[in-house]
Parts: C-alpha cells; sequence; structure tokens
C-alpha cells in the first residue's frame, strides 16, 4: 500500500521539473515536452486519489486527460512544424513577431 | 534474498517515482533535442510504472501505449525533422528573469513545507470501490480495466463523448496549420 503523501510528494516534484522547464528552456519542442509532464503529474494525483478515496471517478477522468493530452500534442506538434516552416527556427526567444 | 525482494516489491512505487523524476531532469538538462525526448520516454514508463503500484493497472498499460507508443514517436518525428542540420542552441537556459526563478523556489519551499508537516501518513485500506449496481458480477479488486469501463460509461459518458469530438477538432486542426499554403 502506497502512502498518499509519497505520491503527492513525487508528483509535486514532476510537476516542479515540468515548470522549470518551461521557464528556462528556448527549444519549443522541449516546452511541449514540459506541458506534458505537468499533465501527467495532475494524473498521477488524479490515480492516486482514486486509490485513496476507493472511487473510480479519478481512474476516468485520468483517462480522458490522457486523451486531453494526445489532442494537445498534435495541435502544438502542427504549429511548431507550421512556425519552422515559416520562421525557420524553432527556439522561442527568435519568435517575437508580436514584441512591440 | 527474499527479504530483499519483498523489500523492493514493497517500495515499488517510491522507486518507480524517483526514476520518473532522473527522467524529467534529463529532459530539461540535456543540450540535445533527441536526448530530451529520451528522457521524457524514460519518465513516461516510469510514470506507467508508478500507475501499476498504484493498483490502476488499465492505465498503466493505456500511459505506456500512448505516450511510449504514439506522443514519443510523434516527437521524435517532430524533431528530426526540425533539428537536424540546425546549429547547436547557443544558450541552453534562460535564466534572465529572476522574478520567475524566484517564485518557483518560493512555491517548492512553501509545498515542502506541507510536505514536512505530514510526510508518509496512514494510507486507507480498501481498493477501487463500485456503486453496487455497476459492481454486480464483477471482482472489482481483480478486474480493473472493466470496473474502470464501467464507472466511465455510467456516470461519465458525456465527458467521454465531449473528448472524441474534440480529437477530432484536434485531428482537423493539426492538417490544417501543417499544410502547405498552397494545396
Amino acid at each position: 500500500m502506497v502512502s498518499l503523501n509519497a505520491v503527492l510528494l513525487i508528483s509535486f516534484l514532476l510537476f516542479s521539473i515540468g515548470i522549470a522547464g518551461v521557464l528556462i528552456r528556448r527549444n519549443a519542442l522541449i516546452i511541449l515536452m514540459c506541458v506534458e509532464l505537468m499533465l501527467n503529474a495532475a494524473n498521477l494525483n488524479f490515480i492516486a486519489f482514486a486509490r485513496h478515496n476507493g472511487s473510480v471517478a479519478g481512474q476516468a477522468f485520468a483517462l480522458l486527460v490522457m486523451g486531453f493530452a494526445a489532442a494537445e500534442v498534435a495541435v502544438g506538434l502542427a504549429l511548431v512544424v507550421a512556425l519552422y516552416r515559416r520562421r525557420d527556427t524553432v527556439q522561442v526567444d527568435d519568435i517575437n513577431l508580436l514584441k512591440g | 534474498m527474499e527479504h530483499f525482494i519483498e523489500t523492493i516489491g514493497r517500495n515499488m512505487f517510491a522507486i518507480f517515482g524517483v526514476m520518473a523524476l532522473v527522467g524529467g531532469l534529463l529532459m530539461i538538462a540535456s543540450k540535445s533535442a533527441i536526448h530530451s525526448v529520451l528522457g521524457f520516454l524514460f519518465a513516461m514508463l516510469n510514470i506507467a510504472g508508478c500507475f501499476l503500484a498504484l493498483e490502476a493497472e488499465f492505465l498503466g498499460v493505456a500511459q505506456i501505449l500512448v505516450y511510449a507508443g504514439g506522443i514519443v514517436v510523434l516527437f521524435l518525428f517532430v524533431v528530426m525533422l526540425v533539428e537536424v542540420s540546425k546549429k547547436k542552441e547557443g544558450e541552453v537556459f534562460q535564466l534572465q528573469s529572476r522574478y520567475a526563478v524566484a517564485a518557483v523556489a518560493v512555491g517548492a519551499a512553501m509545498f515542502l513545507a506541507v510536505f514536512r508537516k505530514a510526510f508518509f501518513g496512514v494510507a486507507s485500506p480498501e481498493a477501487l470501490v463500485l456503486r453496487p449496481e455497476l459492481a454486480k458480477g464483477l471482482d472489482v479488486a481483480h478486474q480493473n480495466a472493466q470496473a474502470v469501463s464501467r464507472g466511465l460509461f455510467a456516470d461519465y459518458l458525456l465527458p467521454f463523448e465531449i473528448l472524441s469530438v474534440i480529437l477530432l477538432v484536434a485531428l482537423v486542426g493539426a492538417v490544417v496549420l501543417a499544410k502547405t499554403e498552397r494545396v
């Protein structure tokens, strides 16, 4: 039996790694992967609470979140490819068209 | 020896969790994007292990199928499409926004204070529980996929259908975004 606090700690650390990646990396692809990591940390929380509470809702919604993550990756990668085609870069520092 | 194996079996979640953290750190720390994708893959597989350790067998397998089988391959395709013959990132990290780093540090300190207070408390003994009319003829403790599907299709059918529409929209949107201008 896994204690809830251990799961929450791991999930929190995973989420922090995701946020750190989004803040410090410049490659748009890696930023997308960090967003995925954050979604997975949230999923881990869902499942931990489902396990703790005995409710099936957490697992059902974790499955739904997984589907949303797949949709998000498809759109995000399409955006990256379109961006690369137009600007020839995926570094977020070089994408400053809207900067005044 | 048996004692050793038993200890490992009890602490499966911690082992998988720590390895997932290692994968995440590899992902954000490596210079080459391919290595980042591999770190991401490692993290996802270990999170699937965490799901299994939490007795969510169906979701663990779905995690491996969706992430290792689909999303990581998609990322690898795009990385190889975009990163090949590109010059290396001159500066890998951007730490110029010191306020963001400070905010993250403060948030981490707060969370750690919360965790220090109640570290490793008592855990509930019961596994998944379904409503009696849904659990009819089902060994809930050992048939995870069936239990999740009964809960999903009984109580959460509308979110499930909305998800299917969103996937369709994402499919069409991805094609529209990624296609060339003149077709």
